[in-house]
């Protein structure tokens, strides 16, 4: 079997028609259609899936707002202003560590 | 005559009776498509019906970003899938279809003048066809007999554009060998 002769077998059964839908087609699958059940209601969702829905974004931002303090710390830095650690540093020494401190 | 995407509209407002009017006006093509799959109209029309019925259900997925006739062919060519899938479970239980001589004749004919007509030639690829496998069977059909692009037959199936072409290309091998077998077989 050549691929000439199996192109001309496929070129043949192309020509076939196909069978006649009946008249009352349309109608006996509206029918089917008013048989299906009503979809379901979705369900309630719960905290879990809330969790699981935000999980990715949370986790993202986080992420974001670390390399931030991170950036600005080593900016910060660089331009011979004191680091974020310096200022914590300070603030415990100014207010935390004092008698009158919190 | 409103087009589809406004009949469409319609029936998602709750027009649950213009859907009549979108079977109307798609199923010749849904006819057509699972012809080339099943030869019992009394079958095909039960397998045109299960497609206007899943795309009824999945109506809220079909986004409108192609021609919903193409969508509805995507759903055609699954429920064939499905519907080959089973009927090669119970191959064995179907008896072959009997072959005209005319098409066997044309199978051992060298003369490439000879012509073979149009039930022939689907009588003689519906025979082959079993020696496929249900996708390689879809695959060929909607390339060679429904001239589909690569992609939409990936569509179809589920499967990149790679893993049709090479399928296809085993499967134009298989059915060559299977025709083959045919004409030896049925001397």
């Amino acid at each position: 079997m050549n691929d000439r002769k199996l192109k001309q077998l496929f070129a043949a059964a192309r020509k076939e028609t196909a069978s006649v839908p009946s008249e009352d087609f349309a109608v006996s699958v509206l029918r089917a259609i008013r048989r299906e059940p009503p979809a379901a209601a979705p369900a309630a969702i719960s905290l879990f899936d809330l969790l699981n829905l935000w999980f990715p974004r949370i986790a993202l931002a986080a992420s974001a707002v670390i390399v931030l303090c991170l950036a600005a710390d080593w900016g910060l830095t660089v331009a011979g202003v004191p680091g974020l650690s310096d200022g914590v540093s300070q603030l415990s020494a100014q207010w935390l560590l004092t008698p009158t401190g919190l | 005559m409103s087009d589809d995407a406004e009949l469409l509209e319609r029936i998602r407002g709750g027009a649950t009776d213009d859907f009549a009017e979108i079977v109307r006006r798609h199923q010749s093509r849904v006819f057509a498509i699972l012809h080339r799959y099943e030869r019992d109209g009394h079958k095909v029309e039960d397998l045109a019906q299960e497609t206007f019925v899943k795309a009824w259900r999945a109506l809220g997925q079909f986004d409108g970003r192609a021609p919903f006739e193409h969508w509805l062919s995507r759903i055609a060519a699954r429920v064939a899938l499905d519907h080959l899938r089973r009927e090669k479970r119970r191959q064995n239980e179907i008896g072959l279809p009997e072959l005209g001589d005319d098409a066997l004749d044309w199978l051992r004919s060298d003369d490439e003048k000879d012509e073979l007509n149009a039930l022939g030639a689907a009588e003689l690829l519906e025979l082959a066809m079993r020696e496929l496998s249900p996708a390689d069977r879809v695959v060929i059909t909607m390339q060679e007999l429904e001239s589909r692009s690569v992609k939409e037959i990936a569509g179809a199936i589920g499967a990149s554009g790679v893993a049709v072409r090479v399928r296809a290309m085993r499967a134009r091998a298989k059915l060559r060998r299977a025709l083959e077998k045919i004409a030896k077989e049925k001397l």
